[in-house]
């Protein structure tokens, strides 16, 4: 790349061996501010608006999640385990009405207990009741749900999906670089992010590859509890801070250049830039006093918003430490942990993206149905979205207990979730299901456009009969080896997608996040091949993105944003 | 030792401006020809002219390096007044740079005794109007920097005590010797492990392949610990390298293990598990020691160990009376452990494949059945029964069809002679009973000497050795083939000529002595693992301080647990090695094995966990911030400079801080270069002689103390611990 290496403010300036950045940098420098923004392109970071992203590792079973409960095909007899079944009293063909549950229903069987599909009130699709808590989101209009997400010649491997979902290149195993990262270094060369050294951040065991670029260095926090250095001795301050500026120092001492010199660089100079800023932050337990502004089903308080701990987990602790009221499994610490001190970070700094990541989706045998496995992931999935809408709109800016420092409120930010592929639609002989093609995506945030937002009668996406490319019906019963519909468009076995994943990623991107188009083709080269990828517009996937005779009606950017 | 070979690139004085320059370099001269014509004197100005860059090539041991590094070249020069600083370029593997200069670029350089040389930066005070500036370089010798690779790469760091017994000490082996030491690791006395109680200790508690598993045997974390000390402590570091790789390649998942051995009760199943895991590394430590070991053979060990038939779900995987066998273990065969992925297969072939591998199985037997695969169940309850849980083939799994993989598939044209067109279907014939079992070793007899692993394992050894920029799918007829894909080649030919074929000494004796591997190819080029990170940390400080060598006698030790985690209250969970990013040893969740290459380990947080590692080892015992990283990771930097420093001719002292820090430096940063050190070595005098608070403290002046919290130890403590937080002790 012949871009300038922008990369951390002034550590590089003093490194010649970096000279031909050394005049572009100075030119840029000598700018006004003034001027700068005004020829700057693209937002990025300088509209306030922010994104985070929780990837669901193993593919999510969308079948299971987002259920096409009107499809014949969707059964007992081709998923004898894991089938939600319908709630007899409950009328699903109904549609512009919100999600609604338990309806008519044995009124003993509370929304604790609710074990059927959650009619989403489209007429077609229904929830997992573990999913229930999107309920309140969904019908704010705030949540848009969207099936059939795939991308061409879908990969069944998980490290080759993971990788073309974060890398942007379908397909392309030599892009090293990420979506997200491209994103924030758009900001950064265009100076429109507020921080150069604070742009995405990620709260898990290594940077992933979304945030992963040569030029600019994002942020992985392992432990923000631990995030700080000892010095020797530990017990002075001066110590720590003599070590401290010892490594501060060391950084633009200039080296003959290492394949992975500029990296280490780049992150050590990132480190020691962010650790002052965290610093500032409490992400303790102690300080994890956030409690949602409703108290649910009918309870005597409100919940905790991040489960943390037994205690905070749902009314567990309210009702003489019941297991049974917990909100999500009890393992869920770790990723909550992750979502706080992520919520926090978009809150209280200059980062523009956040992200974190949890495990277990790849069910493989003994899913379960409305219970089990599957099902509790699907708890922390729907909690998760619940309570960071709380957090935001209750101690965001403009809300009612809003956080010292605050910079976001729930409309200044998007959430959306990440998995690499669906799973199959007939379940295997370990009660389980194996890795498939078309997926689904969440997204929630205030500027989402949901069920009741102008203009928008449903939030549902990619999962109706009626779509533009439609959801096509499979046969009642056990399916025949050459079924047809949706559900088999792929090998007979697989939901063929609708949607590319980048289409949804590419309009929160340019319409949320404030890039412009030019920069989106930067940022997803698809985006710069309309003609074949329809990322943009939809249209017919052909050869050669698509494989042989293979071709694919995808239905463009889906229209989620108000 | 160094030359001096001048090779002189110096244009007519007239025309400076016309050197091949880069633009860059136009740049910073455009700069500072200000007001400078050619040919012309200034009067009282001084015009500079730079030029020339002479590099000095070493003497006759060097090797033609495939490419040469840039020779270093001036780029800022400036003038103040009759001040002159100049700037240059580094070089790597830079024992000393000098400046010289002369009035007249016809006569002869001198060195200019008017400046001063800090780092990269010359600054003259220079009365004479007009001079002409020259960087000259003495490189490393070849022998040291080959020992340096060596001892990061076929070793987990050099120790200072390795690094006399192959570069600096009286009667050094040189790096070839130690390479071709490590190569043969039989050669070699293990005596190294003896250096650590714990090694015998834990290796006691492993459970054999016919032990029946007891309370009493290793759980996962003596294994781990185990492990780690080995790498500390071995003579056969090579082999313990190796160990790690192919743990890391044929990945296999501890607490999988321990849950299908359900029944016997939490803590029993948890030491079977670890057994089978142990058992693992027991088997490939015998093929590595083998002279004419193969490929074929540790992939065997990973196949017919139950961590792996479990971990794949090869052990549910029925395929008889029309069921569909499981996927999983025939799709990471081929696509992790032996063609790599998307590598001369597809689905039809993973389809296929799983069904050879059904009846693969783990069963309970009696201990007289251990090796025998077709025993049956010992008889009674899993909980209260007594035997062993092995390798088992079970008739009743397994799906008898004649079976064709590959089908049509010929080698394509990109791999050239002599594999390019051949046929490589696999035909597979009707087996019933017992005989099913064949299917499998078919399969791993035909895999495992395709040119497609070849590439493929080749590859991963490469990354492992030289850098990490190697990846499978050259185009090896090529003629502009990269020196990585030639190095590719050479090794599946190397693969390919044995006989048997595919023997791993062949290979990585033609990786080890090619030029990438001996030269700037591979020198720096990569980043530590954690687990090669603290296992070094450890190494690079210990000596035996009374020179024995007994255990307890060391500068610088581990429990093992304390870097990879114990039971109890310093747990795996809060281990260093998870820490830094989760690379729990033996229990990777997902079979493509720990990232090898710098991206999956380097981020701010886990950047942040290795400088606290490092600190807390560096930190006294019973001082406050010690058990960070566990208690049990003790260091004694005066310890290791009273063992050493008295036998330096002359004698270097403990208090004086010039020795106290060259010392380290030499032993830290071995393959760096003196010369691109000087800046590491202001920063760490500049430490020793100030105190907490930045004013000045003399080391000199401090009373030599190795007690706990006094000035002197706290004072050495914290500048070793500093060199080790830089950047480029990062670095393999």
């Amino acid at each position: 790349m012949n871009t300038p290496n922008i990369i951390t403010r002034r550590s590089f300036l003093d490194r010649s061996v970096k000279l031909g950045a050394l005049g572009a940098l100075a030119a840029l420098t000598d700018i006004p501010f003034v001027v700068k923004r005004a020829l700057a392109e693209g937002n990025i970071g300088g509209n306030g608006k922010k994104l985070l992203f929780i990837w669901l590792r193993g593919g999510n079973d969308v079948l299971s999640s987002i259920i096409p409960v009107q499809d014949p095909a969707y059964n007992a007899s081709n998923r004898p385990t894991t089938v939600i079944p319908k709630d007899g009293l409950t009328d699903y063909s109904v549609g512009n009405i919100p999600c609604d549950f338990p309806v008519n229903s044995n009124a003993a069987a509370a929304t604790f207990s609710y074990n059927s599909a959650i009619r989403l009130g489209n007429g077609f699709a229904a929830l997992h009741p573990s999913l229930k808590f999107l309920a309140p989101v969904y019908n704010a209009g705030d949540l848009a749900v969207i099936h059939r997400v795939g991308y061409p010649r879908q990969s069944r491997s998980h490290f080759d999906s993971q990788n073309y979902w974060e890398n942007g290149a379908p397909n392309n195993n030599f892009e090293k670089e990420g979506i997200f990262y491209r994103t924030m270094l758009e900001a950064i060369q265009q100076n429109t992010a507020k921080s150069t050294g604070l742009t995405g951040v990620t709260l898990q065991t290594a940077l992933p590859l979304i945030l992963r670029g040569s030029q600019a260095a994002m942020t992985n926090l392992t432990d923000p509890l631990r995030y700080d250095l000892l010095g020797i001795p530990n017990t002075s301050t001066n110590a720590n801070a003599k070590a401290f500026g010892a490594v501060t120092n060391a950084a633009p001492f200039a080296f003959p250049d290492k394949l992975n010199r500029q990296l280490l660089s780049l992150q050590y100079a990132n480190m020691t830039s962010t650790l002052q800023i965290f610093a500032a932050i409490d992400f303790t337990e102690n300080g994890n006093t956030f409690l949602d502004d409703t108290a649910l089903d009918g309870e005597s308080a409100p919940y905790h918003l991040f489960p943390t701990t037994s205690a905070k987990n749902g009314g567990y602790a309210m009702h003489g430490n019941d297991t049974n009221k917990y909100v999500v499994p009890s393992n869920s610490a770790a990723l909550f942990s992750n979502l706080k001190a992520a919520a926090l970070i978009l809150n209280r700094t200059d980062a523009i993206v956040a992200g974190t990541e949890f495990g277990g989706f790849d069910t493989h045998s003994a899913q379960g149905g409305a219970t089990g496995a599957h099902a509790n992931l699907q708890r922390q999935v729907a909690w998760a979205l619940y309570s960071l809408r709380k957090f935001f709109r209750i101690y965001g800016k403009g809300g009612a207990q809003e956080m010292a420092g605050a910079q976001i409120g729930w409309n200044d930010l998007v959430i959306v979730t990440l998995s690499e592929f669906g799973r199959t639609t007939i379940e295997n002989n370990s009660t389980g299901t194996d890795h498939a093609e078309g997926g689904g995506m969440l997204v929630a945030g205030g500027a989402v456009k949901g069920y009741g937002k102008p203009g928008a009668t449903t939030g549902v996406f990619g999962c109706h009969t009626s779509d533009s490319v439609p959801w096509v019906n499979g046969p009642a019963g056990a399916a025949p080896a050459n079924a047809t519909g949706s559900m088999f468009g792929i090998s007979n076995r697989y939901l063929k997608r609708a949607y590319d994943y980048r289409s949804v990623l590419g309009r929160i991107i340019r319409q949320h996040l404030g890039a412009t188009q030019t920069q989106l083709n930067r940022i997803i080269p698809g985006y710069a091949n309309e003609s074949q990828e329809h990322l943009l517009s939809g249209g017919t996937v052909a050869s050669p993105i698509e494989s042989g005779s293979t071709t694919t009606a995808i239905m463009g950017e889906p229209d989620l944003l108000v | 030792m160094s030359a001096t070979v001048s090779v002189a690139l110096s244009p007519s004085p007239f025309h400076a401006l016309t050197l091949p320059l880069s633009p860059s370099r136009r740049l910073a001269l455009a700069g500072a020809w200000e007001g400078g014509r050619s040919g012309e004197r200034h009067g009282s100005r001084a015009v500079l002219r730079i030029l020339t860059f002479i590099v000095l090539a070493c003497g006759a041991a060097l090797r033609a390096a495939p490419v040469p590094p840039v020779p270093p070249s001036v780029s800022t020069l400036s003038r103040t007044g009759s001040v002159v600083t100049l700037r240059f370029t580094p070089f790597p593997a830079a024992q000393q740079f000098r400046l010289l200069s002369s009035t007249n670029i016809g006569s002869p350089f001198t060195a200019d005794p008017a400046g001063t040389l800090s780092g990269y930066d010359f600054t003259a005070t220079n009365p004479s109007p007009v001079r002409f500036y020259q960087v000259e370089v003495t490189p490393m010798s070849s022998n040291a920097l080959l020992g340096s690779i060596a001892l990061n790469r076929l070793a987990y760091g050099p120790t200072p005590d390795e690094i006399e017994r192959v570069l600096t000490g009286a009667a050094p082996i040189g790096a070839q010797a130690f390479i071709n030491e490590q190569l043969a690791p039989e050669t070699i006395a293990e005596t190294g492990v003896n250096s650590h109680t714990n090694i015998a200790f834990l290796g006691a508690k492993m459970a054999g392949p016919s032990d029946v598993v007891t309370s009493t045997n290793a759980n996962i974390a003596d294994l781990g610990a185990w492990h780690v000390l080995r790498a500390v402590t071995a003579r056969r570091q090579f082999l313990e390298v190796l160990l790690q790789w192919a743990e890391n390649h044929f990945v296999t998942q501890h607490s999988k293990s321990s849950t299908y051995v359900n029944g016997v009760g939490a803590v029993v199943q948890e030491q079977i598990a670890t057994q089978f895991e142990f058992l693992e590394n027991d088997r490939w430590r015998a093929v590595l020691l083998n002279p004419t070991g193969t490929f074929l053979d540790l992939l065997r060990v990973s196949a017919e160990s139950p961590a792996m038939i479990i971990y794949l779900d090869t052990v549910t995987s029925r395929g008889a009376g029309g069921r569909i066998a499981n996927e999983n273990y025939a799709r990471e065969l081929l696509e992790l452990f032996t063609f790599g992925v998307d590598n001369g297969y597809d689905q039809t072939d993973i389809t296929t494949l799983s069904r050879c591998w059904t009846g693969w199985y783990v069963e309970k037997v009696a201990v007289a059945d251990a090796f025998n695969v077709f025993a049956t169940a010992l008889p009674g309850l899993k909980s209260t029964n007594v035997g062993v849980w092995a390798f088992n083939f079970r008739t009743s799994y397994h799906n008898t069809n004649s079976k064709s993989i590959f089908v049509g598939k010929t080698v394509p044209a990109r791999f050239g002679a002599p594999w390019a067109g051949r046929n490589y279907q696999l035909n597979i014939p009707v087996r019933t009973g017992t005989n099913g079992i064949q299917d499998g070793y078919d399969v791993l007899n035909h895999l495992a000497n395709q040119p497609f692993t070849m590439e493929y394992i080749s590859v991963k050894l490469c990354r492992l050795l030289v850098h990490d920029d190697f990846a499978h799918g050259y185009d090896f007829t090529d003629p502009g083939l990269s020196a990585e894909g030639r190095l590719v080649k050479q090794c599946m030919l190397a693969w390919e000529d044995g006989t048997p074929k595919g023997q791993m000494r062949a290979v990585l004796s033609t990786i080890v002595n090619s030029d990438l591997f001996r030269s700037h190819g591979s020198a720096g080029h990569k980043v530590k693992t954690p687990m090669e990170f603290t296992v070094s940390t450890i190494r690079a400080l210990r000596t035996s301080t009374n020179g024995t060598a007994n255990p307890g006698t060391f500068s610088a030790d581990t429990d093992g647990f304390a870097i990879s985690g114990g039971l109890g209250s310093f747990n795996r969970s809060l281990a260093p090695l998870t820490r830094m990013g989760n690379m729990v040893l033996f229990d990777r969740d997902s079979p493509d094995g720990y990232p090898e290459d710098s991206p999956g380990w380097i981020s701010a947080g886990t950047l942040a966990e290795r400088l606290r590692f490092v600190q807390s080892v560096l930190i006294a015992t019973g001082q406050s911030g010690k058990s960070d990283a566990g208690n049990n990771n003790v260091t004694s930097p005066l310890g290791l400079l009273q063992a050493k420093l008295p036998l330096q001719v002359p004698p270097g002292s403990v208090s004086n801080a010039t020795n106290v820090v060259d010392y380290f430096l030499g032993t830290l940063y071995a393959g760096e270069g003196r010369a691109n050190l000087d800046l590491y070595r202001t920063a760490a005098l500049n430490f020793l002689n100030t105190d907490d608070a930045g004013a000045s403290s003399p080391f000199s002046a401090l009373t030599v103390s190795g007690t706990a919290g006094s000035t002197y130890d706290n004072r050495l403590r914290g500048m070793v611990a500093m060199l080790l937080t830089m950047q480029r002790f990062q670095e393999q």
